[in-house]
């Protein structure tokens, strides 16, 4: 599937106190089409496992009517960056939109921005 | 108390109609601004104090020391990254320049993770721009290209285009069109009289399709490109050629997809071509408040806009090599001072590894993710909240914001302009 990442009023009100809870459940939702949800075999508030080379985040599902198929959306931040690739193509910007990704259900638990972070070699404050 | 016609500084729409209301020192309500201005101003979850990062937690240090500390791990790096700048004032960036060039240092501002394409498409065919105030008085077509100011710009509309009456738009809502190009549905595609649905990756093709078009072409455009309909194009075209005055804005949905600064330049050209027919003008979509205003600076200080490398002892600029992604993903700098602005959460996870491995010293107001991977972070005031400074517009109008109360906190100039003095130890070097 196709990720795009963008802005979204939830993401830009919690944009200055990223510890928040509000941020970490914004920037960790995935929207899909009804009908990759049904192809996945998976429903509104289960959770997905998106996968970019040896890269993966675990993301709540949100149903989209406004998502064309075959495509999802996640708001910016740390749980799409995660899986995100570095390369500029020569240009200094990432690929921030339209990234090849594998989607499949999981059940994992939705990792915290903190948690990511540690995971990067960080510590959480 | 309620202080009157003040600045937003959250996006680079910069409102300055807000009156914001302060009771002992803090911020308990605001009027006119939109959801993402009014939690700005309302947050309260600012550090206290200066942090350092110890072996198992955190301590708090004298801001002295934090300075002192900082100065010597400037001083230290072979090669330092100044990366940030977006989300304070004109003089704090204006230091962070001279600072860069003390130390031989990179410095970048997230320019390069938003409009940096834009940029790079103006360098190659120019900018046909113009102020948000003739857009809002003259404009009757108006294009978003790849953004959803809805979210993003939320006053954008109610200022200047959809729902803005101007001097020769006397009922905007009536008689402004507008046309949203997205590939998903949004809160502005449903505003939209022409909503060009396209397919992930297709801006390009689309866009060449309506140059086509204007320039009298359109026989060798196929039924449908990148799922937009031949029909739909020539509207779109046609309802372009036919305005008085059109404004085309366009956002992260062109600079962030394949193609970067092609798609730019290709939108650069459309305006150009209809403006053989009417005039158009065309309008990148800032989003910090003062994320132009670092171009500005650092361009009448280097003569580059962002991504400047003074490691030659002169500023040199390369995008792709000097852009701080590329350094950070290729484990380039061993030291990183960030300013307003939070790398941790919006860079990819492969160049934000990097900061892990490096001293990190960090000024911000609030702790974030990049405070995870900081070694010490110096709290500030909020630039347009509790400090004065210089923002430019989306437009390139520059404004002057004034602190509505004071908190306490030192501003990011001042702390640059001591760290400054501690390595050329007061003197100028």
């Amino acid at each position: 599937m196709i990720l795009n990442t963008g802005r979204t009023i939830p993401q830009g009100n919690s944009v200055e106190y990223k510890p928040s809870p509000e941020y970490g459940a914004e920037t960790s939702r995935a929207f899909l089409a009804p009908l990759d949800l049904m192809d996945l075999g998976i429903e509104d508030g289960d959770r997905i496992r998106i996968s970019c080379g040896d890269r993966s985040v675990v993301l709540t599902v949100s149903a989209g009517d406004h998502v064309p198929p075959g495509t999802l959306f996640v708001p910016y931040g740390a749980h799409a960056n995660h899986v995100v690739p570095a390369a500029t193509h020569g240009t200094g910007m990432p690929d921030f939109k339209g990234i090849s990704v594998d989607v499949e259900p999981a059940t994992d638990p939705v990792r915290s921005v903190w948690d990511l972070m540690e995971d990067l070699g960080g510590r959480r404050y | 108390m309620i202080v009157r016609d003040v600045i937003c500084p959250f996006c680079a729409c910069l409102c300055d109609d807000l009156d914001v209301h302060v009771e002992d020192g803090r911020v308990t309500g605001v009027d006119n601004a939109c959801d993402l201005g009014s939690h700005k101003f309302m947050t309260d979850h600012r550090m206290k104090g200066p942090v350092r990062r110890t072996a198992s937690g955190w301590e708090e240090i004298p801001l002295e020391e934090a300075i002192r500390e900082t100065a010597e791990l400037l001083e230290a790096a072979e090669r330092p990254l100044l990366y940030g700048w977006s989300g304070t004032c004109g003089e704090a960036q204006s230091a962070g320049v001279h600072l860069a060039e003390l130390v031989g240092g990179v410095i970048d501002a997230t320019t390069s993770v938003c409009h940096g394409p834009s940029i790079l498409a103006i360098q190659e065919v120019g900018h046909p721009g113009c102020t948000l105030g003739q857009v809002k008085n003259r404009a009757d077509v108006v294009v978003y290209w790849g953004c959803n100011p809805q979210h993003a710009h939320p006053r954008h509309l109610s200022r200047y285009t959809t729902y803005a009456d101007g001097f020769f738009v006397r009922n905007a809502f009536k008689e402004r069109k507008v046309i949203v190009a997205d590939i998903r549905g949004t809160d502005s595609t449903n505003l939209a009289d022409e909503f060009i649905r396209l397919q992930p990756g297709g801006d390009y093709a689309v866009l060449g399709a309506l140059r086509a078009i204007v320039r009298g072409k359109g026989d060798v455009v196929p039924p449908e490109v990148a799922g937009v309909s031949r029909e739909q194009l020539y509207r779109i075209a046609d309802l372009c050629k036919t305005a008085k005055y059109g404004a085309f804005f366009f956002g992260m949905g062109l600079t962030q997809t394949a193609g970067k600064y092609k798609n730019i330049r290709n939108a650069i050209e459309l305006v150009d071509e209809l403006s053989r027919h009417t005039k158009w003008t065309l309008t990148p979509m800032r989003g910090h408040f003062n994320v132009y205003g670092f171009n500005e600076v650092c361009t009448w200080m280097t003569g580059y806009p962002y991504a400047v490398d003074f490691a030659r002892g002169m500023a040199f600029y390369n995008p792709g090599e000097t852009t701080a992604v590329d350094i950070l993903a290729r484990k380039e700098c061993d030291m990183c001072l960030v300013v307003a602005s939070d790398p941790a959460a919006h860079f990819p996870a492969e160049a934000v590894e990097h900061l892990a491995s490096i001293p990190v010293v960090q000024l911000d107001p609030f702790p974030n993710l990049t405070t995870a991977f900081a070694r010490i972070q110096i709290p500030v005031a909020v630039s347009g909240i509790d400090a004065d400074g210089t923002a430019y517009r989306m437009d390139g109008v520059p404004l002057r914001l004034h602190r509505v109360l004071d908190r306490g906190y030192p501003d990011d100039a001042g702390i640059l302009l001591e760290i400054t003095r501690r390595i050329t130890g007061g003197g100028s070097r």
